[in-house]
């Protein structure tokens, strides 16, 4: 595991400050069968909003399952406002989990879902908490509509509603923003952040590093079930924007375009296949400024620029492997 | 001030509530209407048995093997196996588990309401068609008690253990079904010592006390009948509760 930057190969994970916080890790692992979903990992985090970064089936939903106590930890220990959230029936009325899934009971309506929610938790004026939590998301208008009639993004909404409706001190988010446009997107974002203003501990994972972006500064990077690194958004950032990115373009006289952009210092290295350069830029940025001015000077016609490794993956090979 | 404007009171969720909340959500989630008019279809085997038995002036020992072989044998275990194991087996397998198992609440009213949402429907179609069925053999009022006595309590003993079979076993209906078919109906015949081990020999055993009929391995007292599927569905039912506790929920 690494602090950003810079990154290291991947190691047993060794706690910088002592874990303390709402929400603590302590070398846990999960193992079903022969297959290892979650390994060694370590970690503690207090209030704010937290995301957890990670390619589809890194662990991410594992994680956050013990983090609830769906699943008991194979080794190590999870805390959660220091009690063990699946043993303790008082702590999981402080705990709401966003699940990854879309299921919900297709049958209610939107009100009568979370009304449903707020009566398991206990919650005194539920049909009030309810219509509270319906406001937030916007969906106070289809209270009474069946959540088997909803788009993906209002069933999104409704299960985000429903955990808001106990006043949670840990929200557990998985994937909360899968199925949102962008306006809904940049709505929750800002929920999330007011609700970790509050004092919350928010946890938010994706897959989508434009999303963690916006989500949250604070990161945990997880990757085939080992925490990689951890930090700043900005350093992981600046770790990308650091390394050598390869860049595909397709054009109507590569062989000009290629020599121009090495001979312009624009590209560390070229090579050609067909109607496609392929690009080796140190600096991704510049060379997004310049290559369609060079284009227009050269009188060449750019059908495509694409990023072939401005990806997740990319960078979790990179912090993992250094390459 | 709070996102929802306000703090959520919040007071410990008491088991009678647990269970009205348990109940209310798997009530709604049983009421699918293909598997009820599915399940009715077949009940109706029984009254229309029972009327072709009683236009043939049959014996009462005829009416008491078709009430215990096709009410009590067929129909009876397999409308609780579908409801019972559904009520928290298709929770479990549609994922929507999470929103009670969730909830700072116990697990054994979680069981027990979803185990009387079950008995709440399948009790309808169960125990009116095979009673009237036991009515048109025209074999007399005994037999007609003895069914509807012998139907609640087998409703009883096999609601909690498929209820149990849905929480445990992700192919309950498989496994439902082959204990009835192939444990009741096939291997429980070879004896009384492996009877034992199977409701029907108790609801036929009510059956027999209150007809006086002759019917193979029911040679219980009414007591023995009617005590044991009852705490077979309590002890079925606690370790659903601790099942449900102790497995992993996605």
């Amino acid at each position: 595991m690494s602090e950003l930057p810079p990154p290291t190969l991947a190691t047993a994970a060794v706690p910088i400050e002592p874990l303390t916080g709402m929400l603590v890790v302590d070398h846990v692992s999960k193992f079903f069968g022969s297959v290892v979903a979650v390994s060694d990992v370590t970690f503690a985090i207090d209030e704010g909003v937290t995301a957890l970064l990670g390619p589809n089936g890194a662990g991410k939903s594992t994680l956050f399952r013990m983090l609830c106590g769906l699943t008991p930890p194979s080794r190590g220990a999870v805390s959660v406002l220091g009690a063990d959230p699946r043993n303790d029936r008082e702590v999981r009325g402080r705990i709401s989990l966003v699940p990854q899934q879309d299921a919900l009971f297709d049958h209610l309506s939107a009100s009568d879902f979370l009304e449903l929610a707020a009566r398991g938790h206990g919650v005194v004026d539920h049909a009030g908490a309810a219509a509270r939590a319906l406001h937030v998301v916007d969906l106070a208008d289809v209270g009474a509509k069946p959540v088997g009639q909803f788009s993906k993004g209002m069933r999104q909404r409704v299960k985000v509603a429903a955990a808001l409706v106990n006043d949670p001190e840990v929200l557990i988010l998985d994937e909360p923003l899968t199925g949102l446009d962008p306006v809904q997107r940049r709505h929750m974002i800002a929920l999330f952040h007011r609700l970790g203003d509050e004092g919350r501990c928010v946890v938010v994972s994706s897959h989508v590093l434009d999303e963690v972006a916006r989500i949250g500064s604070r990161v945990l990077v997880i990757a085939q079930g080992r925490l990689i690194a951890r930090g700043d958004y900005r350093d992981l950032r600046e770790l990308m924007d650091d390394r050598a990115h390869r860049i595909r373009v397709g054009c109507s006289d590569p062989r000009r375009l290629a020599a121009a952009l090495v001979e312009r210092g624009v590209a560390a290295g070229v090579s050609v296949d067909g109607h496609q350069v392929m690009v080796d830029t140190l600096d991704a940025d510049a060379f997004g400024r310049s290559i369609a001015d060079l284009a227009v000077e050269l009188g060449v016609r750019l059908t495509e620029v694409h990023p072939l490794d401005d990806d997740l993956e990319s960078v979790f090979r990179y912090l993992v492997e250094g390459r | 001030m709070s996102v929802v404007d306000r703090p959520a009171a919040r007071r410990p969720v008491a088991p009678t509530a647990a269970v009205a909340l348990a109940y209310g959500v798997v009530l709604r989630q049983l009421l699918g209407r293909g598997r009820i008019i599915g399940l009715s279809a077949l009940a109706l085997i029984a009254p229309v048995s029972g009327w072709a038995l009683g236009s043939a002036d049959a014996s009462l020992d005829d009416a008491v093997n078709l009430v215990a072989g096709i009410g009590l044998g067929l129909v009876l275990p397999v409308v609780a196996l579908v409801f019972a194991g559904a009520s928290i087996g298709d929770l479990r397998e549609d994922k929507t588990l999470v929103y009670l198992w969730l909830r700072p609440i116990d697990r054994w009213p979680v069981v027990v309401g979803a185990a009387l949402a079950a008995v709440t429907i399948a009790a309808p179609i169960t125990i009116v068609p095979v009673v009237v069925a036991a009515l048109l053999t025209g074999a007399g009022n005994g037999i007609v008690a003895g069914t509807l006595v012998a139907t609640i309590v087998g409703l009883v003993g096999y609601v909690g253990v498929f209820t149990l079979f849905g929480v445990w076993l992700k192919r309950f209906i498989v496994w439902g079904l082959a204990y009835i078919l192939i444990w009741e109906g096939f291997i429980a015949q070879a004896g009384a010592g492996v009877a034992r081990v199977a409701l029907r020999k108790y609801t036929r055993s009510i059956l027999v006390d209150r007809t006086g009929a002759d019917l193979d391995l029911a040679d219980f007292p009414l007591a023995v009948g009617v005590i044991v599927p009852v705490v077979v569905a309590v002890v079925a039912l606690a370790v659903a509760s601790w099942r449900l506790g102790s497995q992993d929920v996605d």
